[in-house]
């Protein structure tokens, strides 16, 4: 049984706008969006700012009522059985707010705790296992007011899982973090997986998306536009890979045998002054450096690059398609 | 003529910027109706206490009541910029600091006056506060300068905020100095010397006076160096405002205290 | 049903506790409950020349408790849009706890930081105007206290349980300092007021906590039976206050109006 289930979930929202003559907008966030979700998987819903992720996030941790369509938590319905399902899901979104700043980590977390049904005897060692999971042990008697946007992040992760919950919903949780701190965030993202949680991630950095999840569902205008592994994602775009050599000094029976090679599927040679540039394509999701390079065994062989279709490039044929 | 421009047309978006959210109802109910709640309080407390009559209360309060629109007014242009984020672009701008938030201070003077002609009006036909006729003209003229006077004193407030987070806070103290100090519903000869002194050099304390005098029958020319002293009492306040700002803007600089303070 | 009891129970008192230490840490609110006493015994000073020792205590009392109806509606009747500001209503409402036992003692706590409003207060009339503190039943007095505050309290969560729905709910708010303060028979007493107005103070938690308060220290009336009437209108608001919330929470859930920013 998959343990999130959206059944064609639709959001419209309704807005005024003007003071005296009050005009009625309606705006669909969300226009029908279905997707499953895996015991123990890291999914990933990927899109544009605006694009409905934090609609779609928000009506399954119960947060928002669908205006229509259904979804499934750990098999409890979202709205009938919210009270029951939010014991049993963790919510951690990104950003500086969502923290009391003028108390400690501490003090939140012992907040939090109470609020979330955390049992009184176990709260201690609860604390003081999720401050040891997100690194911040040490610092947690500190106010939040002098903690750093990384900081702030694996605090709310550890907020979001003191309850340990079977399912854990983050948004965007490494917006604004330096490369240093996202990379630990991920890597704590990760440890939750391990531990056995389900885990439903939305963001839009790709290779954020690429490196941690098991399966992505790209949401753009309300809809999803293209769903599967990252692998698959890549290949739906249809595009190949592209390796450049720098060599001096290259004749045409190599480039025939590099052309011959297995997952070739273009070779070409470019004049550069003193050297040539060696353009070889290859099919998608084929490492064909070391076989290339072989060829060219007795040829100088000078900066090799090699460009791989990125996921970056499938999100954007897929979201920019209309 | 760029000051001008910054003067008039920067200072009214600004002020929108702020208060935008201000729409006629919110308006009256948080402006309009809490300065009438004043009023009536001090009008009771007059009662029980035996120290003035209606018409003491009536007038003073009527005329301190142009002084909460003012001193918060004023005091949001700094703490709003900080809240939204747009001080530090206001303090990298070229603009005349000097305009820019003298141009601020005119649609705030504007809502001082607005507050204390309603706030008059209607507490006198409330409390049965008979205004002689020829009195009106000269009490619309000590309320222009009372208004004045306590922009004067929102302006140096609003410095203050350049320099400590707690904006509220302080303009909340001032307010309830004016409360106390101002002769407005404790009468000064009530107060020991050195205090009833001091209550000379702050707004309102003359512009009351010389409301409650035209209430009471007496003529213009009787009032009007009362009315002068108000402006006067404004200026100078306005103009220790203005420079506190550019001392503070600069020390904030030096500080790194801009975005936090 | 015993645990549930008992997690309840440790949801409000721990949440009494972090809201008010949070408080007590925030210049705006200590100055909101430290002004009024300041402020409105030194008026009394001035105004009320005879009769100086009781008089001055009684407005003592007075003013503390005018400090914390000014932190109720400064900050109580807001409460819930100074969670969506910090970014943590939808945490609190996502929590597995009934809103209600999550809102009341940030409430309460609002309301009990105005005990530094009585502290300061009745220090302050005794060293400033050397007015002696005899309090003559001390029992009553001491149930009096977190009796004005529970009842006090009580009100803020209805009030933030009704206004919520208003961005600007802390403005709608304070349109309630003044005519309370006028109304309640603190430092203005009842009998000045116009008759019609009177009954409309019965309606107001300060009335009968500063009654209690008075006679218990005067030795006046009833203080016991003016500290029934602030359980009886706290239970009232309660209730008010949760039917309130739950409106909100539903129609906040089907129209989204949770976590827009104020």
């Amino acid at each position: 049984m998959a343990v999130i289930e959206a059944l064609d979930l639709c959001r419209t929202y309704r807005t005024t706008t003007g003071v005296l003559r009050r005009k009625r907008l309606e705006i669909e966030a969300v226009r029908g969006i279905s997707f499953a979700v895996e015991e123990g998987e890291l999914f990933g819903l990927l899109g544009p700012n605006g694009a409905g992720k934090t609609t779609t996030i928000k009506m399954l941790i119960t947060l928002l009522l669908p205006s229509s369509g259904a979804a499934r938590v750990l098999g409890l319905d979202v709205v009938a059985d919210a009270t029951e399902l939010r014991q049993r899901i963790g919510y951690v979104f990104g950003g500086d707010r969502g923290l009391y700043e003028r108390l400690s980590a501490h003090d939140n977390l012992r907040y939090f705790a109470e609020l979330y049904g955390v049992a009184g005897k176990e709260q201690r060692r609860r604390i003081d296992e999720v401050l040891e999971l997100v690194g911040l042990k040490g610092r947690e008697r500190e106010r939040v007011e002098g903690y750093s946007r990384g900081m702030r992040q694996r605090l709310h992760i550890a907020r979001g899982i003191l309850h340990d919950p079977q399912v854990v919903f983050l948004d965007e949780p490494t917006i604004g973090v330096d490369p240093v701190g996202a990379r630990e965030l991920r890597d704590t993202i990760g440890n939750l997986v391990a531990s056995g949680k389900t885990v439903l991630l939305t963001t839009h950095y790709m290779f954020e998306a690429d490196a941690l999840c098991d399966r992505i569902a790209i949401i753009a205008n309300g809809v999803i536009v293209g769903h599967g592994t990252p692998a698959e994602l890549k290949a739906s775009v249809g595009q190949g890979g592209v390796t450049e050599i720098e060599v001096f000094g290259v004749d045409d029976p190599i480039v025939e045998r590099i052309r011959a090679i297995d997952g070739v599927t273009a070779v070409t040679v470019e004049e550069r002054e003193q050297a040539q540039m060696l353009v070889v394509q290859t099919a998608f999701a084929r490492e064909l450096t070391q076989p290339v390079l072989a060829e060219l065994n007795g040829v100088q062989v000078g900066r090799v690059t090699s460009r791989e279709p990125t996921l970056e490039d499938a999100y954007v044929a897929l979201v920019t398609t209309p | 003529m760029r000051n001008l421009r910054l003067l008039t047309i920067g200072g009214y978006i600004s002020y929108r910027a702020m208060f935008g959210w201000l729409n006629p109802y919110l308006y009256s109910l948080t402006v309009l109706l809490p300065s009438l709640t004043q009023l009536a309080f001090f009008v009771y407390l007059g009662r029980a206490s035996h120290v003035a009559n209606d018409s003491y209360y009536v007038a003073g309060n009527a005329l301190l009541a142009a002084a909460t629109p003012s001193l918060f007014g004023m005091a949001q242009t700094i703490a709003g910029e900080r809240y939204s984020q747009t001080l530090a672009l206001l303090v990298v701008s070229p603009a005349n600091r000097t305009a820019v938030f003298l141009g601020r201070a005119l649609p705030a003077t504007a809502n001082g006056i607005l507050t204390s002609i309603w706030t008059f009006a209607i507490a006198a036909v409330l409390f049965q506060i008979a205004v002689p006729t020829r009195a009106l003209l000269p009490l619309a003229l000590a309320i222009v300068a009372t208004s004045f006077s306590c922009v004067g004193l929102g302006l140096f407030n609003a410095s203050l905020g350049l320099r400590w987070r707690e904006t509220g806070v302080l303009g909340n103290l001032f307010l309830y100095l004016l409360l106390m100090f101002a002769g407005v519903n404790v009468p000064l000869d009530r107060l020991p010397s050195w205090l009833s002194t001091l209550s000379q050099g702050i707004p309102v304390t003359h512009g009351a006076k010389a409301a409650r005098e035209l209430v009471a029958g007496a003529s213009f020319g009787h009032v009007v160096w009362l009315i002068a002293a108000e402006a006067l009492v404004g200026a100078i306040y306005a103009a220790v405002g203005i420079v506190a700002l550019r001392l503070f803007e600069l020390e904030a600089r030096r500080g790194a205290t801009l975005e936090v303070a | 049903m015993r645990t549930r009891a008992r997690r309840l129970g440790g949801v409000l008192l721990l949440g009494l506790r972090v809201h008010f230490k949070m408080l007590s840490r925030s210049p705006f609110d200590l100055w909101v409950v430290v002004a009024s006493p300041l402020i409105f015994a030194t008026l009394a000073h001035f105004l009320f020349a005879d009769d100086r020792g009781q008089k001055m205590l009684v407005a003592a009392l007075a003013s503390g408790v005018m400090g914390i109806w000014s932190s109720t509606t400064a900050s109580g009747a807001g409460a819930l849009q100074m969670q969506r500001r910090l970014g943590v209503l939808e945490l609190l409402v996502a929590s597995p706890m009934p809103f209600w036992s999550v809102l009341l003692p940030i409430s309460v706590a609002i309301s009990a930081i105005g005990i530094y409003s009585l502290a300061v207060g009745l220090v302050y009339v005794r060293l400033f105007f050397g007015i002696a503190i005899t309090i003559h039943s001390w029992a009553a007095f001491a149930v009096a206290v977190p009796a004005t505050i529970g009842a006090i309290g009580s009100l803020g969560f209805l009030f933030a349980s009704a206004l919520v729905r208003f961005r600007s709910a802390s403005m709608v708010g304070n349109l309630f300092e003044w005519p309370v303060w006028m109304l309640c028979g603190l430092l203005i007493p009842v009998s000045v007021l116009p008759g019609w107005l009177q009954p409309v103070s019965w309606v107001f938690a300060p009335t009968w906590g500063m009654a209690a308060l008075r006679n218990a220290t005067l030795g006046t009336g009833h203080p016991w039976a003016d500290i029934g009437m602030c359980a009886a209108l706290a239970a009232v608001y309660l209730v008010a206050g949760a039917l309130s919330l739950r409106l909100f929470l539903d129609a906040a859930r089907a129209r989204a109006t949770l976590s827009l920013a104020s």
